[in-house]
């Protein structure tokens, strides 16, 4: 005695067909709902790309000239060094600042090609004994002033806006999402529900001649695989939409900028198969659920 | 094959469903439950498949206590004891030979079983001409034929018949309790509740009768009243 899949099959297309309304409200609840998770990951991820040089406390970089002496490099070090208010720094050479391109923009060759390391400035990342917004500023505008530097990036400009912005932004986003992902299992519950009203008959049928209970409840489980394997595919090209999103950000933000905002897209298709992954277990324990109720009786 | 030790069943704590009713039903007995409406008859049915629990007592069926029978198991003691009812609970969007195809679908038979098995039952019942049609397209009496070929077709121990014949005027009636009796004599137990006097008091069988929970009579080859 075995389960047939075309009996399944035949089952959850005749259920799907009997509910096309309630089967398309609980596809589009779970596609929102999962693009929303995903673009909140993708958004974390995004920003702690951009955000990658900005950890253990650096709050401003120095960029020296491509072309800077030895001397002035020398002198600049110095400086850092002997600095009260500067605690420590970090020296990033070419080669360095190279690597991290590679690492950051690996998926788009076209991208690194172009970028040498002679052509990337090397920097230092300064930690600041004080951080106070004023006075890391002030003592970035005394390395901006030195022979050879090329600019200072401070993180107060941009990087705190983004962290800020970020950090509120990216846990209602997800608290959003997971509501919404909650609603989609309680959307598949009903909608299982309903269709085991309207099969009520059968399903009473299958009891008085002994159908076995996962007998009767494999075919629902199916619709809610269904329903959740749906929902999570249609919201991958969303969230690469999403994804897109964030690369007209990184054309309004400065070069530096770009060399973080990103995602790889190998992440975006996984983040892509885990939410398809969810999708389907939300939709098989919510119709799961909802059949087991019904069978308790 | 069927035994009830002192069997009560009150209904959400206050409607007496059957009182301390105990009865035995021998393997091949045809037996008609009687009594008026609400005496406990369709309690008397649905505890023999599980579809009741008892509050006291005990019934086995085919030599075990279905009360001990774990849930998952119930299943398999349902495949064991055909159903037919007043209102024939046929589905309407299956032909009668999907309907009578489908209880052997549900419980895992093969489609070679299947395939030789429902020709051979509505053969039996005489619809092989109908086996195309929905329930809608039927009459009563080709109705009930239909749900008793579908209990039939996995050729249970036991046969229970919840006022097969409500539904149908006094020829059909007949012939599905020709149809019963035939099914009876091939070995099958057949516990039939009714109403219907002219039936019990022509087929002289034994009869239970009911009263408000109770077994007040219990007569081999008896008659209605």
């Amino acid at each position: 005695m075995s389960l047939k899949l075309d009996y399944v099959l035949r089952e959850t297309a005749s259920n799907f067909r009997r509910n096309i309304t309630l089967t398309l409200a609980t596809i589009i609840t779970v596609t929102i709902s999962l693009t929303l998770l995903g673009a909140a990951l993708l958004f974390g991820d995004a920003v702690d790309n951009a955000t990658v040089r900005w950890k253990d406390g650096v709050e401003f970089i120095v960029f020296t000239d491509p072309e800077i002496s030895p001397e002035l490099e020398a002198d600049i070090r110095r400086q850092l060094e002997d600095s009260p208010e500067v605690s420590g720094f970090t020296y990033i050479d070419k080669d360095e600042a190279y690597a991290e391109v590679q690492d950051l923009l690996g998926d788009s060759p076209e991208l690194v090609e172009v970028i040498t390391p002679e052509r990337l400035p090397a920097s230092f990342r300064v930690k600041p004994s004080d951080t106070l917004p004023e006075r890391v500023d002030e003592l970035a505008a005394a390395f901006r002033a030195q022979p050879g530097v090329a600019r200072v990036v401070t993180a107060s400009e941009t990087i705190r806006a983004i962290e800020d912005l970020s950090s509120g932004l990216r846990q209602r986003v997800i608290i959003i999402a997971i509501v919404l992902l909650v609603a989609a299992a309680v959307l598949i519950l009903n909608t299982i529900r309903m269709a085991l009203f309207s099969r009520r008959r059968d399903i009473e049928v299958m009891k008085l001649v002994g159908a076995a209970n996962w007998f009767i409840r494999v075919p629902f489980m199916f619709e809610g695989l269904v329903q959740g394997l749906i929902g999570g595919v249609i919201a991958i090209p969303l969230i690469w939409l999403t994804n897109n999103f964030f690369s007209v950000i990184n054309d309004d933000v400065t070069l530096e900028l770009l060399r973080g905002f990103t995602v790889d897209p190998s992440r975006v298709w996984s983040l892509g198969f885990q939410m398809v992954g969810l999708g389907a277990i939300v939709g098989t324990v919510g119709s799961g659920i909802a059949v087991t109720r019904f069978l308790d009786t | 094959m069927i035994r009830m030790e002192n069997v009560t069943k009150v209904y959400k704590g206050e409607v007496l469903a059957l009182q301390n009713a105990s009865c035995e039903v021998q393997r091949g007995e045809f037996v008609f439950l009687v009594g008026p409406s609400g005496s406990g008859k369709s309690t008397f049915m649905r505890l023999l498949n599980k579809e009741e629990k008892p509050d006291r007592g005990r019934v086995f069926v085919a030599g075990r206590d279905i009360g001990k029978l774990p849930s998952w198991k119930v299943p398999f003691l349902r495949r064991n004891i055909g159903c037919v009812f007043q209102d024939f609970k046929l589905l309407p969007n299956k032909t009668v030979v999907q309907n009578v195809a489908f209880a052997l679908e549900v419980i895992g038979s093969p489609r070679s079983v299947i395939k030789s098995k429902v020709p051979a039952i509505l053969e039996l019942v005489g619809l092989s001409k109908k086996m195309h049609n929905y329930p809608d397209e039927l009459s009563g009496g080709e109705q009930q034929r239909v749900s008793i070929a579908r209990a039939f077709v996995n050729r249970p121990l036991i046969l229970l018949a919840d006022e097969p014949t409500g539904n149908l005027d006094p020829n059909t009636s007949l012939g599905i309790m020709t149809l019963l009796d035939r099914i009876n004599r091939t070995g099958t137990t057949v516990v039939m509740a009714t109403h219907d006097r002219s039936i019990v008091d022509k087929m002289r069988r034994r009869v239970v009768e009911l009263d408000r929970g109770q077994i007040v009579r219990d007569q081999s080859r008896g008659v209605y009243e």
